[in-house]
């Protein structure tokens, strides 16, 4: 949780100076949202601790040679998508964690649940084209030649009339 | 898909000699944060938080008690 109001980008340069306060700061404004991503990929409390220690550790090393438009948490997130995925691995070529794996973790490869990673981008802008799309269905239900044929639309005429011009 | 071709999966994908196909696939499984665990209580959270920031704070201040040697080519552009 988060103690401070503090802009990152105040705690980033400060961080830069050596300040461990700063620094601990970002770490709990972090820590746990890293440490959960860990957990829903690997089912481990000791492999997720370990991950974000070590990205942290890893934060505080490299802070003297950081970019100048160094974004925090784009950082943190590629490096933890790496560490979850380089410690699968490690995991898969040890033999004795196959097992559990195969009950946790390959279930999440499926089509099924792949398909969830989309689904809140595809959700939003379903109901974004609903809400926008609702006054002008009803329009469109009110106009004359859809009410009174409502099988037959202005598009289907136009095309119509357009090839009977050709075939003219 | 069985633990084995995983394997050689995350194996590639790691050497950065996976196909689009197996690189989408491993890419959105990392993406997939629908399934959170809400079920940490705060004190919980606090908890593993402070396990977590004291293991990275005993590390910072060993660091800065015991600073590591400069490298030699961090000393000559120093230097310039």
């Amino acid at each position: 949780m988060s103690r401070n109001f503090t802009p990152e980008q105040t705690l980033i340069d400060k961080l830069l100076v050596d300040d461990a306060a700063a620094f601990e700061e970002l770490c709990r404004r972090y820590c746990f949202s890293l440490f959960n991503y860990c957990m829903t990929k690997l089912h481990s409390k000791e492999d997720a601790t370990r991950i974000v220690r070590n990205i942290f550790i890893s934060l505080w090393e490299d802070r003297h040679m950081l970019p100048v438009d160094f974004s925090l948490s784009l950082h943190l997130y590629t490096e933890v998508r790496k560490a979850v995925i380089q410690c699968l691995n490690n995991k898969l070529n040890r033999d004795r964690d196959t097992l559990r794996i195969g009950e946790e973790i390959i279930p999440g490869f499926s089509a099924i649940e792949l398909r969830k990673a989309k689904l809140p981008v595809q959700l939003s802008a379903n109901n974004r084209l609903n809400i926008q799309d609702r006054s002008g269905l009803k329009s469109y239900e009110e106009q004359w030649w859809n009410k009174y044929t409502p099988s037959i639309n202005l598009k289907d005429l136009t095309h119509v009339f357009k090839n009977m011009l050709n075939a003219w | 898909m069985t633990t084995e071709v995983l394997r050689k999966k995350t194996g590639r994908y790691l050497c950065g000699e996976s196909v689009p196909a197996e690189k989408k696939q491993i890419q959105n499984w990392l993406s997939c944060t629908g399934e959170k665990d809400n079920s940490i209580s705060p004190e919980e959270r606090a908890m593993i938080e402070n396990e977590i920031v004291g293991q990275v704070q005993a590390y910072v201040a060993s660091s800065l008690f015991i600073p590591k040697a400069e490298p030699w080519w961090k000393k000559i552009t120093a230097f310039f």
